[in-house]
C-alpha cells in the first residue's frame, strides 16, 4: 500500500473529521477562489466591454479629466482629420448630456436620463438593437430628431418604436428653462456601458444638438476611433496625439491601464488582504487538523518507525492525507467560490455608476491554476510542523508514553 | 583456536541515563547482553527496572548514554537514522504490548505493509502474506479490521507482521500484557514455533508462563542484571 492509499485510509477512518476538515477548506477555498476572481475581474471584464465598442481609441479634451472633460471644439474637422490617418479605420463623435426625459402614454412623467449624441448610427457595440431600427445615417430635414431609447427607459416610459419622446436639456450651472424637444424613437437598445441606476437616450448629434437649442454646435466631448487592422491602438493613439498634441488620446489598453492603478486598484487590494487572510485560515485549519491527527496516533507512528519505516514515508503519509483534505476541500471550493462570486457580483453591481455588464468576478483558467497552486502550497506549508512531529518523534520514549498511558 | 560464532546482537557495558528535571534517572547501568542465533531469552523484573530500556536499545529504536551495541558484528552507534530504520525493517521484528496494529488496514494489508515498505514484490508479498496468517491461525480473517479481531488475534496479526520480512531477531515487549491467560498461552504456544523455526527471541515479560519457556532468563532490579 503505497502513501497515497494509507493517507486515504487515514482520511476515511474517521469520516466526521474529514467531512469537517473537507468543508472548512472548501468554505476557505471558496472565498479565496472568489478574491482570486475580484483581483483581476474588473480588469478583464472591462477590457471586454471596451473591445465590444467597436472602437479601440479615445480621444479627450486635454482639459479635464477622463470623466470630467470639456467639450471639443470643431469637432467634424478633427474627425475629419484622424478619418484621413492611415492608422485610423473610422471615426465617430459623441457628446452626453444629463437631461429629463417626458413620456408615458396614460401620464406624462418625467425621468432623468443621459442623453448622448453620435455620429455612429450603429455605434458599433455601445449598443444592441433590440427592436426597431438603428440611427439613420440622413436624418430628414424637419423631422423630429430619431432616438434609441434603452430597455430599461422603454419599459419605463412604456415606449414603442414609433413612439413620440420629448428631452428636456439640464444646463450646467443654471437652472434650466429650454423648451423640450420632441424626438421619435426608432429603437429600443441595450446600452452596454449603461449603469443599474441609469436611463439612457441616444440621438444624432443634430438632434443632440437641437435639444439645446442650437442648430449645430459642432462640440463632441469624445471622438472614438477605430484602428485600422494591423495598425494597433497604440500606433493609432499616438498619430492621433501627434496630430493634436493638444488632445489627450488613449488606446483601450491604455485606458484599462489607467483605471487598473487607480479605480480598479482598491479593488485588488483587498482581494490581496482578504486571500492571504482566507489562506491563513486554511493553513491553521489543516495544521491543526493534522496536528491533531498526529497526536492522536503517537502510538501508531512510534510502532512504524519501530518496525522500520522510514522517516520520509511518514512524512509522505502526512502530505498525502493533507493533500487529500486540501484538494478535496479546494475542488469543492470551485463551484461553491463560483456561487459566491455570482452572488457578490450582482450586489456590487447595484452600485450607481456601474455598468450593468461590467462584472467583478471573472473566472479566468489562470484563476483557476492559481487556486490551486495557492491551496497546493498551503496544504504542503500546514503539513510542515506535524510531519516534523512525526519524523522527530522519540521512538523508546514514545513508546513507553502509550503503554504507561 | 575456534573462534566465537557471531551473536546477532550484543549489547556491551549499557548505560542509559534519562535527565529529568530533579536530575537524571539512571534507567540501565553497565549491562552487557548477548543473543546469539537460535536463543530465546525472556527479561523478567519489577516494573522500573530496565527491562523495556534494554529491548529498546538492542532493537536500535533508542540510544545509550554509554556503552555499545553491535548487531551482526557491526557497531549501530555509526548509523544513521536511515540505517537504523532499514535494520529495524529487514533484521528485527518488533511486537508491542499493545500490537500497534494500524487500525483502519486488515490484518493482512497491516502484515502485508513492512513487505512493500522493504520493497518486496507484490507475488512474494501475497505469498508471505498469506502463509503468515496460516501460520498464526487466522488466515480466516484476513480481511478483518483489528477492531473486528479479540486482543489475541491482534497480538497473532503483530507476531505476523514482526516476522513479514523474515528477521533473524524479534524482539516482544510484555506480548501478553494485555491478554487473558488463555491467550497469553496462546501467544507463549506461537513463540514456541517461531523460536523452533530458527529466529532468536527476546521477551520482556512478567509472564511467568511466557519466561518458562525461555531458554535462558535474565532477571533485573534497578537497571542492572541480577540473575542469567
Amino acid at each position: 500500500m503505497n502513501a497515497w492509499g494509507l493517507a486515504w485510509r487515514t482520511v476515511a477512518r474517521n469520516p466526521a473529521r474529514a467531512a469537517l476538515a473537507v468543508s472548512g477548506v472548501a468554505v476557505i477555498g471558496a472565498l479565496l477562489f472568489t478574491m482570486l476572481m475580484l483581483s483581476r475581474g474588473l480588469l478583464v471584464s472591462f477590457r471586454a466591454l471596451l473591445d465590444t465598442a467597436g472602437f479601440d481609441v479615445r480621444v479627450v479634451s486635454g482639459q479635464g479629466s477622463m470623466i470630467h472633460r470639456e467639450p471639443i471644439a470643431d469637432a467634424s474637422e478633427l474627425a475629419a482629420a484622424i478619418g484621413r490617418l492611415p492608422e485610423v479605420e473610422r471615426v465617430a463623435l459623441v457628446r452626453t448630456a444629463g437631461a429629463v426625459a417626458l413620456g408615458g402614454r396614460a401620464e406624462i412623467r418625467a425621468v432623468d436620463i443621459a442623453l448622448v449624441g453620435t455620429t455612429e448610427s450603429a455605434i458599433g457595440g455601445v449598443w444592441d438593437i433590440v427592436r426597431g431600427s438603428p440611427l439613420p445615417r440622413d436624418e430628414p430635414a424637419g423631422g423630429p430628431p430619431p432616438m434609441i431609447v434603452s430597455t430599461k427607459l422603454a419599459a419605463r416610459l412604456r415606449l414603442e418604436p414609433g413612439s413620440p419622446l420629448q428631452i428636456r436639456v439640464f444646463l450646467p450651472g443654471t437652472a434650466s428653462a429650454l423648451p423640450p424637444t420632441e424626438g421619435r424613437v426608432v429603437g429600443i437598445g441595450g446600452f452596454r456601458f449603461e449603469a443599474t441606476d441609469d436611463l439612457t437616450v441616444s440621438t444624432t448629434m443634430k438632434g443632440f444638438a437641437s435639444a439645446f437649442g442650437v442648430v449645430d454646435a459642432d462640440e463632441a466631448d469624445i471622438v472614438l476611433a477605430a484602428s485600422r487592422p494591423g495598425a494597433g491602438s497604440a500606433a493609432a493613439a499616438a498619430a492621433i496625439a501627434a496630430l493634436r498634441p493638444d488632445l489627450r488620446s488613449y488606446s483601450n489598453d491604455q485606458v484599462v491601464e489607467q483605471f487598473n492603478q487607480n479605480a480598479f486598484s482598491y479593488f485588488r487590494q483587498i482581494s490581496v488582504v482578504l486571500s492571504s487572510m482566507t489562506l491563513a485560515f486554511a493553513f491553521l485549519l489543516v495544521a491543526t487538523l493534522l496536528t491533531m491527527s498526529v497526536n492522536q496516533r503517537l502510538g501508531e507512528v512510534a510502532a512504524l518507525r519501530a518496525l522500520g519505516f522510514r522517516r520520509r514515508r511518514i512524512a509522505a503519509n502526512l502530505l498525502c492525507e493533507s493533500a487529500l483534505l486540501v484538494g478535496t476541500g479546494g475542488l469543492a471550493a470551485l463551484p461553491l467560490g463560483g456561487a459566491l462570486a455570482v452572488v457578490l457580483d450582482r450586489i456590487l453591481r447595484q452600485m450607481p455608476g456601474i455598468p450593468e455588464r461590467l462584472h467583478f468576478f471573472v473566472l479566468e483558467p489562470q484563476t483557476v491554476v492559481l487556486h490551486v497552486a495557492l491551496l497546493s502550497v498551503t496544504g504542503v506549508l500546514a503539513s510542515v510542523y506535524p510531519i516534523w512531529l512525526a519524523a522527530r518523534l522519540p521512538i523508546a520514549a514514545t513508546l513507553r508514553r502509550e503503554i504507561i498511558s | 583456536m575456534t573462534r566465537e560464532p557471531s551473536a546477532i546482537v550484543e549489547g556491551r557495558d549499557l548505560t542509559r541515563l534519562f535527565p529529568m528535571p530533579a536530575g537524571a534517572v539512571t534507567a540501565l547501568s553497565h549491562v552487557s547482553i548477548r543473543v546469539d542465533p537460535g536463543d530465546y531469552v525472556a527479561i523478567t523484573g519489577p516494573s522500573g527496572c530496565g527491562k523495556s530500556t534494554l529491548l529498546h536499545l538492542l532493537g536500535c529504536v533508542d540510544y545509550p548514554t554509554s556503552g555499545s551495541i553491535i548487531l551482526e558484528g557491526r557497531d549501530v552507534a555509526g548509523l544513521g537514522e536511515s540505517g537504523r530504520s532499514r535494520i529495524r525493517l529487514n533484521r528485527i521484528g518488533f511486537v508491542f504490548q499493545r500490537f500497534f496494529l494500524l487500525p483502519m488496514l486488515t490484518a493482512w494489508e497491516n502484515v502485508e505493509l513492512p513487505q512493500a515498505e522493504a520493497g518486496a514484490p507484490k507475488a512474494a508479498r501475497r505469498d508471505r502474506t498469506a502463509e503468515l496468517l496460516a501460520y498464526v491461525g487466522l488466515a480466516e480473517r484476513r480481511d478483518h479490521l483489528p477492531s473486528q479481531l479479540s486482543g489475541g488475534e491482534m497480538q497473532r496479526v503483530a507476531i505476523a507482521r514482526a516476522l513479514a520480512n523474515r528477521p533473524p531477531l524479534l524482539l516482544a515487549d510484555e506480548p501478553t500484557g494485555e491478554l487473558d491467560e488463555t491467550s497469553g498461552e496462546q501467544i507463549a504456544d506461537l513463540f514456541d514455533r517461531v523460536h523452533a523455526g530458527g529466529t532468536a527471541i527476546v521477551v520482556v515479560t512478567h509472564n511467568p508462563a511466557v519466561a518458562e519457556r525461555a531458554g535462558r532468563r535474565l532477571a533485573m532490579k534497578s537497571g542492572r542484571v541480577v540473575t542469567g
